[in-house]
C-alpha cells in the first residue's frame, strides 16, 4: 500500500503540476506583486507567499485534492442524496402508485428512531453480535477455503476427488441449511456462525481454484527451476500468484456472508442486526426496520472497504499490472 | 570469475514423441548432442523443430522418450538450481520488486537476506538495473525484465544456463543491444550455456558452437564451431568471416524452412508464390 500511496501523490502532484497549476497561478496572481520577487522561481509548485492569511493558508491542503477526487466525491453525494430524495417525496407525499409509501417511515422518523436506540447499549449489542459472527464465519471460511483451494487448483487428483462433493453442496443457498444448521450444531451461535461460513465459502473457495488455475505455467516453473520445492512453491509463488482472484473470491464471500447472516438472524436468531430488524416488525415498529436495513448496509459496506484496503496493502504490485492503469 | 570445470550437458540419442497411437507426433529424433564446460552453444532451427523441446528435457520440465539428458554423467530428472533458465515469455514474479526477483533462488536455497540483499545489488549493478532494485517487474521495459530474468538465474551460481529464444519477444534494436549484453555477462561468469534461437545472427555472435536441426522431426542436420575471437564486440558482425558463417548457416536452415512449411515447398521453393526463386533461394527468406 506505501508504494501504491506513494505512486498515487506522484500523480497527484503531476496532475497538480498542469491541471490546477493554472489555477493556482491565477488566484495567487493578484498577491504575488511584491513579495515573489525575493523568492527564486525555482520552486514552480505552489508559489504561496506567507503574508495573505485565511484563504491562501488554506491552499496547501486544496492543493492535494484532484479535480478528479472532487468530482467523485460530488457524484458519490449525488448518488446518495438521490436515495433520500426519493425515499423523502415518496413519504411526504404518501405516493400510492403500485408500490405503497403509506406505511413507510420517513427519514425524520428513522433519524428519531436512531437517536432513540443509540442511547440504549441494546442496539449495539445486537450490531456486535452480528460483527462477531460474520468475523468468525469469514475468518473459518478463509482458513479453510483458501487452502484447500490452492490444493485442489495445483493438483488434478485432489481436484477429482473434491469438487464433485463441492458442486453438489455449492448451489444450496446457505438460507436453506438454517433447518439443517440448527440440526446440526449444539447452540444458536455456532449455528448461526455456519450459516455465515457457508455463504462466504463456496466464493473463496472457487476463486482461489481459479486464482491457481489463471496463473501463468511460466512461473511455477521459474519458482522450480530456481530451486523452490513443493510447500515454498506454494507459499512463495501459487499464492501470491493467486491472490488477485482470492481477494476477488474474499469480496464476493463477504457479500453473500452478510446476507447469510441476516436470513440466519431473521429465522433463528437472538440477538443480531437481522433479528433487531425482524423483531422491529413484529412489534410494528416500521422506523425500526429502516434502520436496521441501513445498518446493515452500512456494515456490509465497512466490511468490503476493509477487505479492499487489505488487498491495497498486500498486493501493492497491482498498481502497476497491465491493465490497472487508467 | 573461476575456472569452471563442471557444467557438462550430455543429450544421447534423445526421441519424442508427442501423443499417442494415431495422433502420434515425432517432435525428436535421434538427438545427441553436448556442451563442454564453459561453453556457449546454441541450438537453431526452424519454429516447431522441437529445439524448446530438448531445453525443457535438459531443463527437468518434462522426460523424453527415448535417451537420456545428463549434467556432469548424472542424468537429469527434475528441475533444479544448478541449471539456470531464461524464458521466452516473461517470468518475473509481478508480486516481488526486482531486488527481490533476483534474490528469489538465493532465498530458496536459505542464503540469509543480507547476503542475498548484496549479491542481488551486485548482479543488478551489472545489469545496469541498480536503480530499479525497488521497482516492480511491470513498471519496466521487455529488455529489461529480460536482463533480470538473466540475472536471476545467474543468481544462485548454476553450472549451466538455459536460454530458450530469451529476445525472442523484444524488437530488433533492443534485441542486438541485449546480445552484447549477454556475452559481456557470459565473458564474466564462463559458464556454460546452452541457448535456443531462430536468429541466424544471433546464434553465431553468442556462440562457440552452432547445433543446427532440420524440420520436424527434429534432428540435428549440421554443428559448425564459431571461430571468431573473444571477447566479442558489435563490430565483429561485419568482418567477412561473420558474414561467411551467416551465409553458410542461412544455407542450411532454409532448406529447413521451407520444409518446415510443407513438402512441396522444399522441392518447388517459393516459385509459386509469384517469385523467381528457386529452392537454394537469395538466402533472405530468414
Amino acid at each position: 500500500m506505501f508504494n501504491r500511496a506513494r505512486a498515487k501523490t506522484a500523480n497527484i502532484s503531476l496532475v497538480d503540476s498542469d491541471g490546477d497549476y493554472a489555477k493556482a497561478a491565477n488566484s495567487v496572481e493578484t498577491v504575488r506583486v511584491e513579495p515573489s520577487v525575493a523568492q527564486a522561481p525555482a520552486v514552480p509548485e505552489p508559489v504561496v507567499p506567507d503574508i495573505e492569511i485565511g484563504t491562501l493558508k488554506m491552499k496547501p491542503l486544496l492543493e492535494r485534492v484532484t479535480r478528479e477526487q472532487v468530482i467523485t466525491a460530488l457524484l458519490a453525494c449525488i448518488s446518495i442524496g438521490a436515495l433520500f430524495l426519493f425515499w423523502y417525496l415518496g413519504t411526504k407525499y404518501r405516493v400510492e402508485l403500485y408500490i405503497r409509501f403509506k406505511n413507510v417511515p420517513t427519514p425524520y422518523e428513522v433519524f428519531r428512531q436512531a437517536i432513540e436506540v443509540g442511547s440504549s447499549t441494546k442496539f449495539l449489542v445486537n450490531v456486535l453480535y452480528s460483527v462477531r459472527r460474520i468475523l468468525f464465519g469469514f475468518a473459518i471460511a478463509i482458513a479453510i477455503g483458501v487452502p484447500l483451494g490452492l490444493i485442489i487448483g495445483k493438483y488434478r487428483r485432489v481436484s477429482d476427488l473434491f469438487m464433485p462433493a463441492i458442486e453438489i453442496l455449492r448451489p444450496i443457498p446457505a438460507i436453506a441449511w438454517v433447518p439443517m444448521s440448527i440440526m446440526l450444531w449444539p447452540n444458536n451461535e455456532a449455528a448461526i456462525v455456519f450459516i455465515t461460513f457457508i455463504g462466504a465459502f463456496f466464493p473463496i473457495l472457487l476463486n482461489t481454484v481459479h486464482g491457481v488455475h489463471s496463473m501463468d505455467g511460466v512461473l511455477i516453473r521459474a519458482g522450480r527451476c530456481l530451486g523452490a520445492g513443493e510447500v515454498r512453491l506454494f507459499w512463495n509463488v501459487i499464492l501470491p500468484g493467486s491472490l488477485p482472484h482470492i481477494f476477488t473470491g474474499l469480496a464476493v464471500g463477504m457479500g453473500v456472508a452478510w446476507v447469510s447472516l441476516i436470513a440466519a438472524e431473521m429465522i433463528s436468531g437472538q440477538f443480531g442486526v437481522g433479528y433487531f430488524t425482524w423483531e422491529a416488525y413484529s412489534l410494528v415498529n416500521y422506523p425500526a426496520i429502516v434502520l436496521g436495513m441501513i445498518t446493515i448496509g452500512v456494515l456490509g459496506l465497512i466490511c468490503s472497504g476493509i477487505i479492499r484496503m487489505c488487498g491495497i496493502f498486500m498486493m501493492p504490485w497491482l498498481a502497476y499490472a497491465p491493465g490497472s492503469k487508467k | 570469475m573461476n575456472t569452471v570445470q563442471k557444467g557438462h550437458i550430455n543429450v544421447r540419442d534423445m526421441g519424442v514423441i508427442f501423443g499417442a497411437n494415431d495422433n502420434e507426433v515425432i517432435a525428436v529424433e535421434d538427438v545427441s548432442l553436448n556442451v563442454q564446460p564453459g561453453e556457449f552453444v546454441s541450438l537453431i532451427g526452424p519454429s516447431g523443430c522441437g529445439k524448446s523441446t530438448i531445453l525443457s528435457i535438459v531443463a527437468g520440465f518434462m522426460k523424453p522418450t527415448s535417451g537420456e539428458a545428463q549434467l556432469d554423467g548424472d542424468p537429469i530428472t527434475k528441475p533444479g538450481s544448478d541449471r539456470g533458465v531464461v524464458f521466452q515469455q516473461y517470468s518475473l514474479f509481478p508480486w516481488l520488486s526486482v531486488r527481490k526477483n533476483v534474490e528469489f533462488g538465493l532465498k530458496m536455497a536459505g542464503v540469509p537476506q543480507g547476503k542475498r540483499n548484496i549479491t542481488a545489488r551486485e548482479l543488478l549493478d551489472l545489469a545496469g538495473l541498480l536503480s530499479f532494485e525497488n521497482h516492480y517487474p511491470d513498471q519496466l521495459s521487455g529488455g529489461m525484465k529480460q536482463r533480470i530474468g538473466i540475472v536471476r538465474a545467474l543468481a544462485t551460481s548454476p553450472q549451466v544456463l538455459l536460454m530458450d529464444e530469451p529476445f525472442g519477444a523484444l524488437d530488433t534494436q533492443t534485441r542486438v543491444v541485449m546480445q552484447e549484453i549477454l556475452t559481456n555477462i557470459w565473458q564474466q561468469f564462463r559458464i556454460s550455456v546452452l541457448f535456443i534461437t531462430h536468429d541466424i545472427e544471433e546464434s553465431i555472435f553468442l556462440s562457440d558452437r552452432v547445433y543446427v536441426m532440420t524440420a520436424r522431426p527434429g534432428r540435428i542436420k549440421a554443428e559448425i564451431k564459431v571461430p571468431l575471437p573473444r571477447p566479442r564486440t558489435a563490430e565483429m558482425t561485419d568482418t567477412p568471416e561473420f558474414i561467411t558463417l551467416v551465409q553458410e548457416l542461412k544455407r542450411l536452415i532454409r532448406e529447413e524452412s521451407l520444409a518446415a512449411m510443407g513438402p512441396e515447398l522444399k522441392t518447388r521453393g517459393l516459385t509459386g508464390f509469384g517469385m523467381n526463386v528457386g529452392p537454394k533461394g537469395v538466402g533472405e527468406i530468414f
